[in-house]
């Protein structure tokens, strides 16, 4: 019973994730911990964990670097735009395109889920997806903004 | 137009006080729990990872005492016994209100708080003050497991509580908010892993609560919050008793409006007029617990709920008595033409239809009622003039309460009620043809035509036809055309600015209450149901209207 609307419901999902992965982004720019390093790491008194050589990469990117972090920050932002929406986006067709958002969480999650602040905004970004993922398979779309109506594909 | 967040927030006595106490109150935790983590000699270990580790245990005891209060708002049963004596002080009836503040801030401190102890154990594995991972505190340890489930938990909480989901599927709200019992159970048992601690390893012990508070040195605010969650767990088992008492549906009247009526006798369910109760037909949904508003009153046999079948809770229920949606649509167009061509002598809209229980195989469903439920407009008899405003559906309560009011008539026993105001401000009339006919019966049976005074307002934009109709028919009938009742409709909206306006002016006159000394202080209570739009100006006009003389107080009422 009851008629939810998947897409409604994920949009407020995806907001929450992609705040968390901001603010876990910014957080991620101080205090740089690759969160697999624990794979086959040694740990270092002190010092913590030293992610094996297997995985310099990561500790090039995110270590040295913050790339990771703000490239997770970037794809949120974006998230956030998109799905707020920034009223920029709101005359965009994309911006009712449901796979795209599917595509951005899980881009999200999968950059998210690498640095230690991460894990949480990642399982959000993935149970955002899922949402959109269930609204997309029930045939859901998305209105178009009131301003763009009549404007026949021009949008 | 309207006020700014400014005015509302700190220029209105009441709330410039809750602010105050509340934010007050949460900024004192804080500030206690920073300065007695960084002020303790024991917890030296800890105090060495700094600012952060200060920041998460204030924002943990904060988090504790909005723990403890967030169930508070919930325990309806207990609310409504105690609210006729805590009303002075605060709005009892904005329960839903406080549980949502309490909420916000709750979000606020576990940002707080998770982000602190997110640095906090960054610094425990660098520095290694204890042998550990930051990933083995926060993913083995039952403060970061609780934590980060209570997180999970309250994204999706809170995400399907916005007013738009609640409104589009109630049920996903509803059965989401129960995973705020794993969410409870997560807060009591968030310190049981002793991370607060003047010892290497956690003092774990065998008996309850399975740590030592001897090297513990926690704020053990369980103790203190679990109260709210015993007492409201215990408020749902005996909703739960009190559900399951001998109920039976004893009738299913259709009215030719469309409403259902179930008349339900349950001996054991005492209420007032205006409450509300919670129904559950089990052979629907056995979880599911829907409000309705009592119309009948305290003094009838029976317990009766009017309800429109118009979403899938009432459908079904609907196809389940037998009167589904397309017998419903059918008997609503027949009354509608019914209401062009009625009788205007007799003053009818033909009678409602009891439905035959022996006809149909099933037989009558079983239902179960829980409540009741508060609603303001049980301090009616209190004030001198009641106005009883209920716009489109919201006139639900002021049923019950007119029943009300008109038993009591019968007795002589009025309190201190002298006069009854009711406007019924909706969109088309027809459609609540079991309102008007409920209506009917309380104006004939006035003997007094001072006493209850009806004003019906006719929002909807009316056609040419309907327009000649009224002009016509209405010239001299004894009773209006589009309600049949002795009151004439008005048109349009009501300007209640210009309505309390007159009624302060004819009460400070005299005229209004023959009899009444002027010296003393005239209650006049306002009594709405409706959209929150209507309330804010009606409540604007209360304010304004208020003097020495006469004091207009105004209450609302939610669904």
């Amino acid at each position: 019973m009851g008629n939810l609307i998947w897409h409604e419901y994920a949009r407020y999902v995806a907001i929450t994730a992609s705040i968390y992965g901001i603010w876990s982004g910014f957080w991620g720019l101080f205090y740089r911990k690759f969160f697999w390093d624990f794979v086959g790491g040694v740990m270092r008194d002190p010092g913590g964990f030293q992610a094996p050589p297997s995985a310099a990469i990561f500790v090039t990117l995110i270590i040295r670097a913050p790339i990771i972090q703000i490239i997770t920050m970037i794809i949120a932002m974006f998230m956030v735009a998109l799905d707020y929406p920034l009223p920029l986006f709101k005359a965009l067709a994309i911006h009712r395109s449901l796979p795209l958002r599917v595509i951005v969480l899980v881009l999200q999650a999968s950059f998210a889920i690498l640095y230690y602040q991460g894990t949480n905004a990642a399982i959000w970004s993935l149970i955002a997806a899922g949402c959109y993922t269930r609204a997309i398979m029930l045939g859901e779309t998305m209105a178009e903004a009131k301003e763009n109506r009549g404007k026949g594909g021009r949008a | 137009m309207g006020e700014t967040w400014f005015q509302r927030e700190f220029l209105t006595g009441r709330r410039l006080a809750f602010n105050v106490i509340f934010y007050g109150l949460h900024f004192f935790f804080f500030g206690y729990g920073w300065h007695s983590q960084a002020t303790n000699t024991r917890l030296a270990g800890l105090n060495s990872l700094g600012f952060s580790v200060w920041t998460s245990r204030g924002a943990g005891l904060v988090l504790a005492f909005d723990g403890g209060l967030i169930l508070i708002p919930m325990l309806r049963n207990i609310i409504r016994v105690v609210r006729p004596k805590v009303q002075f002080l605060f709005p009892a009836d904005e329960n839903i209100w406080f549980h949502r503040q309490v909420a916000y801030s709750m979000a606020f401190w576990s940002m707080v708080h998770t982000t602190a102890h997110y640095v906090n154990f960054i610094n425990v594995e660098r520095t290694q003050i204890r042998k550990q991972s930051a990933q083995m505190i926060h993913y083995t340890q039952p403060g970061g497991i609780t934590g980060h489930f209570m997180l999970l938990i309250m994204m999706l909480i809170y995400t399907t509580a916005h007013h738009k989901i609640r409104n589009q599927c109630f049920e996903a709200f509803w059965y989401t908010h129960h995973l705020a019992f794993f969410f409870m159970i997560g807060i009591y048992t968030h310190a049981t892993g002793c991370f607060v601690r003047d010892s290497v390893n956690p003092d774990l012990i065998a008996t309850f609560p399975f740590y030592s508070t001897r090297h513990c040195l926690g704020y053990l605010s369980w103790r203190f919050i679990i109260w709210p969650g015993i007492l409201y767990f215990g408020e749902r088992v005996y909703r739960e008793y009190r559900a399951r008492r001998a109920t039976r549906l004893s009738k299913v009247l259709v009215h030719p409006s469309g409403a259902m009526e179930l008349r339900i006798v349950k001996p054991s369910f005492k209420y007032t007029a205006g409450q509300w109760l919670f129904i559950q037909v089990p052979e629907l949904s056995s979880f599911q617990w829907h409000p309705f508003t009592i119309t009948s009153a305290p003094e009838d046999p029976y317990v009766s709920i009017h309800i429109r079948q118009v979403g899938d809770f009432t459908k079904a229920l609907g196809d389940r008595l037998g009167v589904g949606p397309s017998v419903v649509a059918a008997m609503t167009t027949a009354a509608m033409k019914g209401s062009e061509r009625k009788d205007v002598y007799t003053g009818s809209r033909g009678d409602f239809v009891e439905i035959d229980s022996s006809t149909s195989a099933l037989g009558l469903p079983a239902v179960r009622i829980d409540g009741p439920y508060g609603a303001p407009a049980e301090d009616v008899f209190n004030c001198e003039v009641a106005i009883l405003i209920g716009a489109g559906i919201g006139v639900t309560p002021f049923a019950s309460i007119l029943k009300h009011i008109w038993y009591r008539q019968k007795k002589g026993n009025l309190g201190t009620l002298r006069r009854v105001e009711f406007f019924w401000v909706c969109r088309d009339a027809p459609s609540f043809g079991w309102f008007q006919s409920l209506l009917q019966e309380v104006e004939a049976a006035q003997a007094d035509p001072n006493f209850l005074r009806i004003n019906v307002y006719l929002t909807q934009k009316i056609g040419e036809d309907m327009l000649w109709n009224i002009a016509v028919n209405d010239a001299g009938a004894e009773y209006d055309p589009l309600t049949l009742l002795r009151t004439r409709t008005m048109f349009g909206r009501p300007d209640w600015m210009t309505i309390y306006g007159r009624m302060h002016q004819v009460i400070e006159s005299g005229q209004y209450l023959p009899g009444s000394k002027s010296q003393l202080k005239t209650k006049v209570g306002t009594y709405f149901c409706g959209p929150g739009v209507l309330a804010k100006a009606i409540k604007e006009a209360c304010v304004h209207h208020s003097s020495s003389s006469v004091d207009f107080s105004f209450a609302k009422e939610h669904f």
